[in-house]
């Protein structure tokens, strides 16, 4: 500790110093600052002719981290793929926010610039949605990290315009395996302590709040044992009228919430390092669910008396990041002071950049303070004027009459210097499969079912409360015993807005699928928005309005193929929102995933991409569950099946590699979906499944498990490439795009109406029907049975793998 | 660094089921010691301290536990007293899990504002720790390694092992 609390410090002397001299001083404090940041800042005191002090510094290291500042997305690159070189001035710019302009949707109603993204939900109401991800200190304290990482994309939603309430929290994870037996570097924790922790965190937080978990996903790999992945979100419901929001100069800097103290100094600096050993123990906390509720209860209810102007969440920075984005096109003039403190002994610049959980700040007029002081009051929650906005285009801070920081906004904001990266791309042709053993067809499914990353997440999803404010329509776990593995949830916010003549819902669906992007990225990025939009059209959600999320989460940027690798997979999101027209509202990215092992060689994670969408259903009342639900309906095959089995869980199975990654077309892809949502409204659809890992033999298999009802497949009747001779491929490969659908018989003329005359073509074609013997068989190319295997069997096996390895 | 208050200002209150309720944090406790190599425990038995610090006589600090910290149904309580714990072999430990001061407490918090609710003086501080009462063969070394890596983090927790009596 005793180099974190000791006594504040006027100025420093960097001026005249080497960048070895300030690189040591950096690592002393944690700042993370790169060479050429540190000799902007020289460059900017000595044209002020003074030191900085330390909580300026402390403020521009924060400012410019990488958690802030995005550095990477955001800074200029020199590609080379194959034997072509070109520059990207601005990732970001260049590819999801570019794809997003292109597709010009009027419902967007705030993109990119808020704490989340705000598409239009009806005439009167707005979904905020957000996904963060809380990596590194989920990596150090499972519970405090994950717990936290709940929180803070709650006070996202929550600081979003002015003020979300949430409705709905998701999580997806990507750990190691829990069954890892090799070793670990001193102070890793074993994959299964992380995840029974980051369970609990996600757990406590999201039950103790009051808001549903009720989607989500994991992932499991041994890259991710070092460096976990926790990816928590939230969607919430707000007015139209509450999404803008407007600071001016002569407002009061109001504070609200949990007091500040000295735990959580550099979360965000930290962020922008190589996890060691040497992590401060401070970065992590313990998250106050019960003051961020009183927070929540008594901002929404100062929304709507309007109350204030603007508003945002002190997240990484604290106060620092919170006040200095607020007063960007402004300024502003803190007295330190006045904050109220858990201990009295802090130094000033600790009070500014603690990351104390549980604040907000608010921007208020004079004249409504009396009326705020009320309304926080009565939900026992503390608030303290800290100062106010001003005209000066200047960010200052006075503690005691002692000045500490005094900014230039503009400095502050857009002085980082950006630095030339390189990335390189090298493509791949794809290698034929080779390798691996043969395995009889019973015998691989029934490895499948059980494989990590298929197998029921119900000992996961139990701890959970997905039902609290009593709108979870469609449910994580589905079918006549509530265990089946759903595509999406559906939530209907009744509870939000108070109308219960309304049946207007909403439904998140996720795409994440790292073992493609081993293989290539941009096909994974594709093959992401392509799973979270069937996902989607599975539950009733109108594809044609989805909204996207991506996170990005990578090893060091640093290096160029692994920059590369990036690159690629941001270019996939812009041709995929392109492809299905649908923007990205939101986003966000954590680079530096990676870790010394056990040898001291440097782990990296596979580049994961997570695609989460949300989109409306118009009707709640006619939204579809992926179980069977009778006997001798006709089951249609939507989407058309290739060779693909590159990255497939067939091939994970046989230990086969090479192989063809899918590939999607957008353009047929959402025709389908469309189509199908289309049928979908008019009722023709009993249920719904996506074909992911595992292809059509799973998909049907969960199907027939979560309904208990067998089905009869002709796989002659797939709609497919002709050039697949092979039963195996039309069983196991992971083409996308493509949905099991049940139609009772009387529907059925009906239901192919929706796919005009492609319905005859390749398309959609019936494949085979539901029987009452809870059995999948399977006819094959050749016209005899290949497969005839009991659902009952299949079941246990998928669902006692996870329990089987937590013990 | 934040100092530590006069020994005569600081109450230590424990707070267990009474043996006679099965223990469900204990048995998870158990399994999870059992993983890490514990393996002859036979039982573990769990609670909650509350360490008080402040203006708080013994009595008021009876009448906390008594009152708000303890459900007297089926939990018990009791005050400890400062000093080292009377030594009984190898088979008795005590084990404390405490947050470091540097991380933040809610439960510590809610303690501080409860307490004031209930009308009695404000403490100063109050931390909320984990105790795990332990019976069977281990040793100190075997134990602190094994909560160091199931119920307790380094990172963010202080763990006192002490031989006790059952």
């Amino acid at each position: 500790m005793s180099t974190l609390a000791e006594s504040s410090v006027d100025s420093l002397p960097i001026s005249g110093k080497s960048a070895k001299e300030l690189r040591a001083f950096g690592a002393q404090r944690h700042l993370s600052l790169s060479d050429t940041e540190w000799a902007a800042i020289q460059a900017h005191f000595k044209s002020l002719k003074r030191e900085p002090s330390l909580a300026e510094l402390e403020t521009i290291a924060q400012t410019w981290s990488e958690h802030c500042k995005h550095k990477t997305f955001t800074s200029p690159i020199k590609y080379t793929e194959g034997r072509k070189t070109r520059s990207i001035k601005n990732l970001f710019a260049e590819t999801i926010v570019a794809a997003t302009e292109s597709v010009k949707k009027p419902w967007c109603l705030s993109l990119f610039k808020d704490n989340a993204g705000v598409v239009a939900f009806g005439k009167k109401w707005a979904l905020a949605m957000k996904v963060e991800t809380h990596n590194h200190p989920s990596a150090l304290e499972p519970y405090g990290g994950a717990a936290t990482g709940v929180g803070g994309v709650v006070r996202d939603i929550l600081g979003v315009g002015l003020g979300a309430k949430p409705v709905l929290n998701t999580d997806t994870f990507c750990f190691g395996r829990p069954d890892y037996k090799g070793a670990l570097p001193e102070g890793a924790h074993h994959p299964t302590r992380t995840l029974r922790g980051v369970v609990a965190g996600v757990r406590d937080y999201g039950n103790r709040m009051g808001i549903p978990t009720a989607g989500g996903g994991i992932w499991f790999d041994d890259d991710y044992r070092l460096n976990p992945l926790v990816f928590c979100g939230t969607v919430g419901i707000m007015p139209q009228w509450a999404v803008k929001k407007e600071v001016r100069p002569g407002d009061l800097i109001v504070a609200v919430g949990g007091r500040t103290g000295r735990d959580g100094l550099h979360g965000a600096t930290f962020s922008s390092a190589n996890l060691g050993a040497d992590a401060p123990s401070s970065a992590v906390q313990i998250g106050h669910a019960i003051q961020e509720k009183r927070v929540l209860d008594a901002l929404l209810a100062a929304r709507d008396k309007k109350l204030y102007g603007s508003v945002t969440d002190c997240g990484a920075g604290g106060f620092s990041s919170a006040i200095g984005e607020l007063g960007a096109d402004c300024g502003a003039r803190v007295r330190l002071e006045q904050a109220p403190l858990k201990v009295s002994d802090l130094d000033s610049w600790e009070i500014w950049l603690s990351e104390s959980q549980e604040r907000m700040v608010l921007a208020v007029a004079p004249k409504a303070l009396k009326a705020l002081e009320a309304v926080f009051l009565a939900e026992g929650c503390e608030l303290a004027v800290l100062g106010e906005f001003t005209k000066t285009g200047r960010l200052q801070v006075v503690h005691h009459e002692r000045t500490v920081v005094d900014l230039d906004m503009k400095f502050l904001h857009k002085g980082l210097p950006r630095v030339e990266r390189e990335a390189s791309w090298t493509p791949v042709a794809a290698a034929k499969p080779a390798g691996g053993v043969t395995k009889k067809m019973g015998d691989a499914i029934r490895e499948m079912v059980g494989h990590l990353n298929v197998c029921s997440r119900e000992w996961v999803i139990r701890q959970y409360d997905h039902e609290v404010q009593g709108g979870t329509i469609v449910k994580p776990l589905q079918g006549v015993r509530h265990d089946g593995p759903g595509d999406a949830c559906v939530i209907w916010p009744h509870a939000a807005t108070g109308d219960m003549t309304d049946f207007s819902a909403f439904a998140v669906g996720h795409g994440l699928n790292p073992d493609y992007g081993r293989i290539d990225p941009y096909w994974m990025a594709l093959a992401a928005v392509d799973e979270a939009l069937r996902n989607l059209t599975c539950v009733g959600a109108d594809p044609a309005r989805a909204a996207l999320l991506d996170n990005f989460c990578w090893a060091s940027p640093e290096d160029p193929k692994q920059l590369g690798a990036l690159i690629r997979a941001a270019e996939g999101c812009r041709d995929a929102a392109k492809g299905f027209s649908a923007p990205f509202i939101s986003g966000k990215d954590s680079m530096f995933n990676q870790s010394k092992d056990e040898k001291g060689k440097d782990l990296a994670i596979p580049g994961t991409l997570l695609i989460s969408a949300v989109a409306p259903v118009p009707d709640g009342r006619k939204a579809v569950t992926m179980d069977f639900k009778g006997v001798g309906n006709a089951l249609y095959l939507i989407g058309r099946t290739n060779d693909e089995l590159g990255g497939s869980l067939y091939f994970k199975t046989l230990g086969r590699t090479g192989g063809e990654v899918p590939k999607v077309s957008p353009a047929a892809a959402i025709d389908g979906f469309k189509a199908l949502h289309a049928a979908m409204t008019r009722g023709h659809v009993l249920s719904a499944h996506d074909l992911s890992e595992g292809g059509l033999a799973l998909c049907a298999v969960e199907m027939g498990f979560t309904g208990e009802f067998g089905c009869l497949l002709d796989l002659d009747e797939v709609p497919r490439d002709p050039r697949i001779y092979s039963n195996e491929t039309l069983l196991f490969s992971e083409s996308p795009s493509r949905i099991l659908v049940e139609v009772d018989p009387k529907n059925e003329s009906a239901f192919l109406r929706h796919f005009g005359k492609s319905a005859k073509s390749a398309m959609v074609r019936r494949v085979g029907q539901t029987t009452a013997n809870p059995i999948l068989k399977v006819t094959g190319l050749e016209g005899s049975t290949i497969l005839e295997e009991s659902l009952k069997e299949l079941k246990e096996k998928w669902q006692t793998a996870l329990p089987k390895v937590l013990g | 660094m934040s100092v530590k208050v006069a020994a005569q200002n600081t109450h230590l209150l424990e707070v267990k089921l009474k043996s006679e309720f099965t223990d469900a944090e204990g048995v998870a406790a158990l399994a999870l010691l059992r993983e890490q190599g514990l393996s002859s425990l036979k039982e573990v038995r769990t609670g909650r301290l509350y360490e008080i610090a402040g203006a708080l006589t013994a009595n008021q600090a009876q009448q906390a536990g008594k009152d708000l910290l303890c459900d007297a149904v089926t939990q018990e309580f009791r005050m400890v007293p400062a000093g080292a714990a009377p030594m009984n072999g190898m088979n008795f430990w005590r084990v404390e899990v405490w947050l470091k001061p540097t991380v933040s407490d809610p439960v510590g918090e809610t303690v501080m504002t409860a307490l004031a609710e209930a009308g009695l003086p404000r403490p100063s501080s109050a931390r909320e720790g984990h105790l795990y009462l332990l019976n069977g063969r281990a040793l100190r070394a075997q134990i602190e390694k094994a909560f160091s890596k199931s119920l307790a983090n380094p990172l963010i927790h202080r763990v006192v092992v002490t031989e006790a009596h059952p």
